[in-house]
């Protein structure tokens, strides 16, 4: 009797202090138990990956391997409790309303593809079937040439087995990259053939840099533990074009931007006031001169 | 045969004056190189390769700091090659401010001066309200660096119009021109400024900053030249700052490090520009604040008659 009292204590504490409490977020209750309509399947879950990659990972980080932001309050991992504790219907009320530092994902993912981005967090539940098996990276070794010739980047990918020697690696999406100021932009992506062999050509409007080399960087994806590959200043893209934005003269303050007309004619304008000036006294002499005679 | 006019002494007189004024001169120029080549005190040196060398004491020169001037010059000529642009995603923007604190803190700014700042938009009576950061527009045409009667601001090749202080004397006509409001003046000391006291002025960030003068969003010139992203686009924790050169088309977002094509970007997302009617080129483009990403939660001051 007494343990039920207490418990009926400790339910209304916790239901007053609920709203006091900021780092809790209410959803309201027909959300609550809103059934995910899309159904728990592989592919769904893999949809569900690309967009937790797309939109999500930039805060959240990597599942299960606590990288989020340090942002206030935390955005939880996705394999965590915290996260795993919510409802279907509440999380995918919180991933369309968004709140402080969690955006509002209403207009930007469709009411479907929130389903199956719930359905990849529900991967991560203790009591769900994992359907995607992540892996632990495999170790891997790129190795890549440019033809300049014909702007091919030639890639061989090989990965290390379990009896510890390198095998072709078959099958397998490699990443080229072009080196930027601040980044690495992609052209594109290869699949590797039986042979682990990948050849990929370097798309015609790649700008490099003056003389037109550019830096090309060769990944694997995150399956694998490759080192990048990087063939620096290969010269297979367009050379950069650097147009003048100054003109050396221009109308501006100080000599040596000075237009050459402006200063002819400001220096032809003043000598001419000294010459008439000149002119002036020299005939007010020889007036003075005639009036001696 | 050469006549001995009175012209022609003359000439004879000059040269030989002239000759004997410059042996005269370089001996006495020589008698101040000479120096004592041993004093015989010595002294032992670290070089930057990791020798312990001697050298006579004699033999010592200041070594060579990079001085203001040198700092201006450098500051002047900007990065070779590179056209720096910038695209503001206002559909990220949620007014989180923290491009503005980087900013202040790097350009050592007081708290109501801002190089760059968010505001609250309304185009019209009945549209959506939306955050909206807004820096210098590094004009490819700017108003301000033709009005300044010092040649203190300028515009660099690399696309950064700059300040430098040491030239500008604080007569405010670049404000006046500036139709984006870009430019604050330094109407009191500066923030910090008994700490940055006597330290060089760097030209490429503007600081330390001076009573007086004016100062403006730089793009982070300095960081640039480190390779690093400008102050406001590492610090966005949103992801609506990219940033990049135009002449290799590509941007890279400071929040995810993603980089991507330029054109393709401004193209895509229909990205316009301020007050393009002015003919000013702006370098900083805005992606429309479509499908945002937060919820505008600012209070708009009612001003639409």
């Amino acid at each position: 009797m007494k343990t039920k009292v207490n418990r009926l204590m400790i339910g209304i504490l916790m239901f007053l202090a609920l709203p006091g409490m900021g780092q809790d977020w209410q959803v309201p209750a027909d959300q609550l138990n809103i059934e995910n309509p899309s159904s728990y399947n592989l592919e769904n879950v893999k949809k569900g990956k690309d967009l937790y990659l797309q939109n999500c990972k930039s805060c959240h980080g990597d599942p299960g391997k606590n990288n989020h932001l340090p942002l206030v309050p935390p955005p939880p991992d996705i394999t965590s409790e915290q996260m795993q504790a919510n409802t279907d219907g509440g999380l995918f009320y919180k991933i369309t309303k968004g709140r402080g530092g969690m955006p509002q994902f209403e207009t930007t993912i469709s009411a479907d593809d929130r389903w199956r981005l719930i359905n990849f967090i529900r991967n991560y539940n203790s009591e769900k079937e994992q359907l995607l098996i992540d892996a632990p990276p495999v170790n891997a070794k790129i190795l890549a040439s440019v033809n300049e010739a014909e702007k091919k980047v030639e890639i061989l990918a090989e990965y290390e087995d379990k009896s510890g020697s390198y095998q072709q690696l078959e099958n397998a999406p490699v990443f080229i990259s072009a080196k930027k100021a601040f980044g690495n932009l992609l052209l594109g992506q290869a699949l590797t053939d039986k042979n682990g062999r990948s050849v990929f050509s370097v798309p015609e409007t790649v700008i490099g840099d003056e003389e037109g080399n550019v830096t090309i960087v060769v990944t694997l994806d995150e399956n694998y533990k490759a080192e990048q590959v990087v063939l620096e200043e290969a010269k297979v893209g367009k050379p950069k074009e650097v147009p003048q934005l100054i003109r050396k003269e221009v109308l501006w303050s100080t000599n040596e931007n000075v237009q050459i007309w402006l200063l002819l004619s400001y220096l032809g304008a003043a000598g001419a006031a000294w010459i008439a000036i000149g002119y002036v006294i020299f005939q007010l002499i020889k007036i003075k001169r005639f009036s001696k005679q | 045969m050469e006549r001995n006019t009175r012209r022609n002494f003359i000439r004879k007189l000059g040269a030989t004056v002239g000759a004997a004024g410059v042996v005269g001169g370089t001996s006495i120029l020589s008698s101040c190189n000479s120096v004592e080549t041993s004093s015989g005190d010595k002294i032992k040196l670290l070089t930057s390769s990791g020798e312990l060398v001697e050298v006579d004491k004699s033999q010592l020169t200041p070594a060579e700091m990079p001085n203001l001037s040198e700092n201006q010059k450098r500051g002047r000529e900007g990065l070779p090659g590179r056209s720096w642009v910038m695209v503001i995603d206002l559909s990220k923007c949620r007014n989180a401010r923290e491009c503005m604190k980087a900013c202040q803190n790097h350009h050592q700014l007081r708290p109501e001066q801002h190089h760059i700042n968010v505001l609250q938009m309304q185009d019209a009576e009945h549209t959506a309200p939306y955050y909206m950061p807004k820096p210098c527009q590094h004009c490819d045409n700017p108003p301000c660096t033709k009005v300044c009667p010092v040649n203190a601001t300028f515009k660099r090749n690399d696309g950064i119009v700059l300040i430098d202080n040491e030239r500008c004397i604080g007569c405010r006509f670049c404000i006046a021109a500036c139709p984006y409001s870009a430019r604050v003046f330094n109407w009191f000391e500066p923030r910090d400024a008994e700490k940055y006291k006597g330290v060089t002025y760097n030209i490429e960030a503007n600081v330390p900053q001076k009573k007086g003068t004016i100062s403006k969003c730089l793009f982070s010139a300095d960081r640039l030249r480190d390779g690093k992203l400008p102050s406001c686009v590492s610090a966005c924790p949103n992801g609506v700052y990219w940033f990049g050169d135009r002449n290799e088309d590509a941007v890279t977002n400071g929040t995810t490090k993603e980089t991507v094509s330029f054109s393709k970007l401004i193209k895509d997302n229909a990205a316009y520009t301020l007050m393009e009617e002015l003919g000013t080129k702006p370098r900083v483009y805005y992606l429309p604040p479509k499908d945002r990403a937060f919820p505008f939660e600012g209070d708009l001051i009612e001003h639409h008659s």
